[in-house]
């Protein structure tokens, strides 16, 4: 029968292509002058490709950071970008390609939320770090010895946005999130953390993305007369609706989750509201500090001079926490490869922690340049970056302070006040 | 060596699950008439339903979904099936009908357009857009390497290939067929003759549904997590892309066409260096799909295998796809 | 209670007023040639986008609704006369014209995706206030954009109705063989539809984003199944028809929006999609002749 035929000739033209490839594993040769791959495992198209262009935006600064200052064991990083759509379904494929076809991989940043849990252990496999954005509680306990995350989990974010609140003496809050899978993913946190602090769910609303109009939403949230909305949606969905609940009368301030400081929701936003309200009105809380230490001011150096490639608006990765994080979890990478002198992934993936951690007699760094030249001198270092202190704990996971923040009318960071990681800990919340 | 074997092991069990969504596809549409276009829905069914019996009960916080029975694969798989057989019943005993085929199409489509919005929106279901994580994996602990462990899965759905071909290729041969093919190239004439249209029409839907479920099952199996995004309009499209190149109305041409398109097609950008910003190959794919997708009903409709009747009616001149009966009738 | 229902009645009325410029396009489209579009989306989308660049270099405000029609226009007649024409020389029928339209308006919306580099603009016009109509909160915006949907449907009856160019459309949507036998030059009233429907089409897309205030790639994706809904629901052709049942869609859409989740609004819409295709008379195969060819 014809179809016995098929699997047979599939099968037939993989090991042809294998046999080809036996001499480029993915393990990693080490020839100096060469190049070494990164590959950013991201959504690049689809409903959340803004978490692909996120991530470009800061990859694109470190590899021209860590390149400039010679590359890594003489050898120059590159970029890959691995187009998930969002979905394990199409991740899985991809990624495997990925690994039978790039030779020199080193790492990989990503998996994004949505593919982890079918990605990390096809990666962790395979022995290849990854500097992941999964969102996912489950991951605060992570045994893969080749995961990585610098973000906090969905729930810490809602929990800093609930603290804030509490602060501020908001009692009332109204919850209004898109049906987006990522607005979805933060918003249990943010229910969570408000009924572990006794503040009072006034109104639910979800959003069904891009309709033309959610006056009979805004007209809910009114007559809940909340004192305080809690928000994550997508920037077209944010600008209807937030315009709309201006015109009608109705706004009062607006505490968004971290994914609402990016340029899309915020430039959305503000044109929906009009700059003075919007300045009064929004807070973010974000990771990233707004401060300008050294690690900010290097980090947006290198977004200036890659800014012919990032993708538009490139101003606004200077400021994107998402970004920031790619890039410091990048050049953590890069220093440990140069730590431990090797760029097999087996290797030098334990050295990440020794190069980032605080310890005794480390000297403190802000820059891959630094760090490597320390190196050089046989110093142990540690990098802090463009999102403050980095301190990996047993289960790889790196979180600290949050900040809240209003946006100037330029979109830069303003500084509110900071919500320490030991306050969002304390905070009883179940796994989102 | 290992990283590729692993690569094409998935693809082949992504071929097996293409394979026998282009059966159900190419039952209902090729043989009966019908135009599924919300066929993605009966295969997510099939995923949800298995995902959702093999995992234990809900905990509520970390993802909400119901049943939740902890029940062993094979149980599994056979709810997904039946699954996709229900939800093909209900659908088609409410939009069925005599009506235009344009009007049949949209309205399947939009049916899958609203089950994405319910289930997005009804989080306690399947736990909204975020999906169902976590699935594991059938026979995990049989001893076998990983890899031997995705070929050996692998093998698994190309069974359930041949036995699905078996099915079909047996039923369109038989009778039942005969009718099928009656009623889809001369609805009255059938009808005249004593068939029952309406129940003939049914009952393949609910067999390609069937179908459809069991290969969500399947999938979700190997994959292990399921979500909306997984299962867009979209996806319903490039399977009636590999019907149309392959050659509709018959199955080994569903089987070339679902090694043409999603297979070869689209995974045949990946190793082309990248042009452009990152996710422009992925936007210039979609884009020619659409178009291969237009150059077939421009050039071929019939496909690349026609079916064999067709031979003797392309000979006297008559159109390969199936027409509506009523221009038929009409003068040209 | 009531004031709930009252001021959701009123939120429909706006959204009634968004979808029947677009139904009214549709509907006279697919009453005439009998092409169930569905890249009209798309191209509202492609309009949409024409002027927003046009709002960028400075043409401001309300001029953008002529020039984001215009570009509909020029759009709908090139696919016309470039894609559907052919197809329908080659023997295409209801069905496959349906799904030529489906490939193009993946390749248009694709297309977009490509050029827009995935990105959203922001397209604001004048800010607005609202004002109280009784229970209704309204907007000045949204009151023109209500304004609009009644000027369109007054300036398509007159045409339909007093110019001889209207007669010719509805004799050919009525019955397309008679009226090349009475002598209407069939082609050319093609070319009246699809520079009408496209017009129509264009300038639904701006009057989209002047509401939602942005565009991207994404704007109007849900928002055809409302469309069609409204167009087949008030009878193929009938501009008129599509008004009320655009009203229909919106009232009711902004109900369950109020009274239940909003979620399940667009549920509702679709819903009402389906029945009215599924229980239209022209519905049933092979019914009255103006119904069952295409007329390209």
């Amino acid at each position: 029968m014809r179809l016995r035929k098929i699997p047979a000739a599939v099968a037939a033209c993989g090991l042809a292509a294998s046999a080809m490839a036996t001499a480029a594993t993915a393990e990693g040769r080490h020839a100096s002058g060469g190049s070494l791959t990164v590959a950013g495992v991201i959504a690049l198209t689809g409903s959340s490709d803004f978490e692909g262009q996120n991530q470009v935006g800061g990859l694109y600064p470190a590899l021209y950071a860590i390149n400039k200052a010679g590359g890594v064991l003489g050898d120059k990083l590159v970029f890959k970008g691995v187009d998930t759509r969002g979905d394990p379904a199409d991740a899985l494929p991809a990624v495997q390609q990925m690994l039978a076809t790039t030779s020199n991989l080193v790492a990989v940043a990503g998996p994004d939320t949505s593919s982890a849990p079918t990605i990390v252990p096809v990666l962790n496999s395979a022995k290849i770090p990854m500097m992941a954005v999964a969102g996912e509680s489950v991951y605060d306990r992570n045994t893969a010895p080749y995961f990585w995350r610098l973000f906090p989990p969905d729930a810490a974010n809602g929990t800093a946005m609930t603290l804030w609140a509490k602060r501020k003496g908001y009692t009332k809050v109204a919850a209004v999130f898109g049906t987006d899978s990522g607005s979805q993913g933060d918003k249990p946190g943010v229910i969570q953390s408000m009924k572990a602090l006794h503040l009072t769910l006034v109104a639910n609303v979800d959003l069904t993305p891009s309709q033309p109009t959610y006056l009979s939403s805004v007209r809910k949230v009114i007559a809940s007369h909340p004192q305080v909305i809690m928000t994550e949606s997508d920037a077209t969905t944010a600008g209807t609706f937030f315009g709309e609940l201006k015109q009608l009368g109705g706004l009062v301030p607006i505490v968004g989750t971290e994914a609402t400081f990016t340029s899309p929701w915020l430039t959305a936003v503000k044109g929906a509201l009009g700059t003075s309200d919007f300045l009064k009105d929004y807070t973010g809380l974000i990771t990233a500090p707004s401060k300008t230490t050294p690690a900010v001011k290097a980090y947006q150096q290198a977004v200036t001079a890659v800014k012919g490639q990032e993708p538009k608006p490139w101003q606004s990765y200077l400021s994107n926490p998402f970004s920031i994080t790619y890039y410091d979890g990048m050049v953590s990478v890069a220093l440990a490869m140069v730590a431990s002198k090797s760029t097999k992934p087996s290797v030098f993936n334990n050295a990440i922690p020794s190069v980032t951690n605080p310890g005794k007699g480390k000297m403190v760094v802000y820059t891959f340049a630094q760090g490597k030249a320390a190196l050089a001198a046989g110093k142990k270092i540690q990098y802090v970056g463009a999102t403050g202190l980095i301190d990996f704990d047993r289960w790889h996971n790196s979180f600290g302070n949050q900040e809240a923040v209003k946006s100037a009318a330029s979109l830069k960071p303003i500084s509110l006040g900071v919500v320490t990681a030991q306050q969002i800990e304390a905070v009883p919340v179940k796994g989102a | 060596m290992t990283a590729w074997s692993y690569y094409i092991a998935t693809l082949t069990v992504y071929f097996g699950v293409d394979v026998l969504a282009a059966l159900s596809v190419n039952l209902q549409f090729g043989f009966a008439g019908v135009v599924n276009f919300g066929f993605i829905v009966f295969q997510s069914v099939g995923a949800y339903i298995a995902a959702v019996v093999v995992l234990g009960p809900s905990s509520g916080t970390f993802q909400q979904y119901v049943f939740g029975a902890r029940l062993p694969f094979g149980v599994a798989l056979l709810l997904a099936t039946a699954a996709g057989a229900v939800l093909s019943l209900a659908v088609g005993l409410f939009s069925l009908r005599n009506i235009r085929s344009d009007y049949q199409a949209a309205i399947l489509l939009i049916i899958s357009l609203i089950a994405t919005q319910v289930v997005q929106g009804y989080v306690p279901l399947f736990n909204g857009s975020n999906g169902i994580t976590g699935v594991p994996r059938p026979f995990g602990s049989l001893p076998l390497s990983l890899q031997g462990y995705e070929w050996a899965y692998a093998g698994w759905v190309l069974l359930f290939c041949a036995v699905a071909y078996a099915l079909v290729t047996w039923l369109s041969r038989s009778p039942w067929g005969r009718a099928l093919r009656a009623m889809r190239d001369q609805e009255d004439a059938a009808a005249a003759l004593g068939l029952n249209v309406t129940a003939l029409r049914l009952q393949v839907f609910v067999i390609g549904g069937a179908i459809a479920g069991l290969s969500g099952g399947l999938l979700v199996e190997y994959i292990g997590a399921w979500s909306p995004d997984a299962w867009g309009y979209a996806e319903t499209f490039v399977i009636f892309t590999s019907i149309f190149v392959g050659g509709v109305g018959n199955y080994r041409g569903a089987v070339l066409g679902v090694l043409l398109v999603p297979i070869v097609f689209l995974e045949l950008p990946r190793f082309l260096p990248q042009v452009g910003y990152p996710g422009l190959m992925d936007s210039m794919e979609w884009i020619a799909i659409g178009a291969i997708w237009m150059l077939c009903l421009y050039v071929r409709p019939q496909g690349i295998l026609p079916e064999r009747r067709n031979r003797a009616r392309r000979a006297s001149g008559k159109a390969a796809i199936p027409a509506e009966p009523a221009e038929q009738m009409e003068p040209a | 209670m009531w004031s709930t229902f009252v001021s959701a009645v009123g939120f429909g009325v706006v959204l009634a007023s968004i979808i029947s410029v677009a139904a009214m396009g549709f509907t006279i489209q697919f009453g005439l040639t009998n092409v169930l579009n569905l890249s009209f989306g798309a191209v509202m989308t492609v309009a949409a986008f024409v002027a927003y660049l046009a709002n960028s270099h400075g043409v401001g405000g309300w001029s953008d609704l002529a020039i984001g029609g215009v570009a509909g226009a020029a759009l709908t007649l090139l696919l016309g006369r470039g894609i559907f024409k052919p197809y329908a020389r080659r023997g295409a029928q209801l069905f496959e014209m349906m799904m030529v339209t489906l490939g193009l308006s993946l390749i248009i919306d694709y297309a977009v995706q490509a050029i827009s580099h995935n990105n959203i603009y922001q397209y604001a016009v004048l800010p607005s206030r609202p004002f109280q109509l009784g229970a209704i909160l309204i907007t000045h915006t949204q009151l023109i954009i209500v304004f609009i949907s009644i000027g369109v449907l007054v300036g398509l009856l007159a045409l339909l109705r007093l110019t001889k160019v209207g007669k010719a459309l509805r004799a050919m949507a009525a019955d397309p063989d008679l009226a090349r036998a009475c002598g209407i030059r069939t082609g050319q009233i093609v070319v009246v539809t699809w520079l009408l429907s496209g017009f129509l089409c264009g300038l639904a897309g701006v009057v989209y984003i002047i509401n939602t205030q942005s565009v991207g790639y994404t704007t109007g994706e849900l928002f055809l199944p409302l469309v069609v809904a409204a167009a087949i629901l008030g009878g193929a052709g009938s501009p008129l028809g599509a008004v009320l049942a655009s009203l229909i869609m919106g009232i009711v859409t902004e109900v369950v929006s109020a009274f239940g989740s909003d979620s399940y609004s667009t549920v509702a819409g679709f819903g009402i999609l389906v029945l009215v295709l599924l229980s239209r008379p022209g519905s049933v195969r092979g019914g009255q002749a103006g119904h069952t060819q295409l007329t390209l």
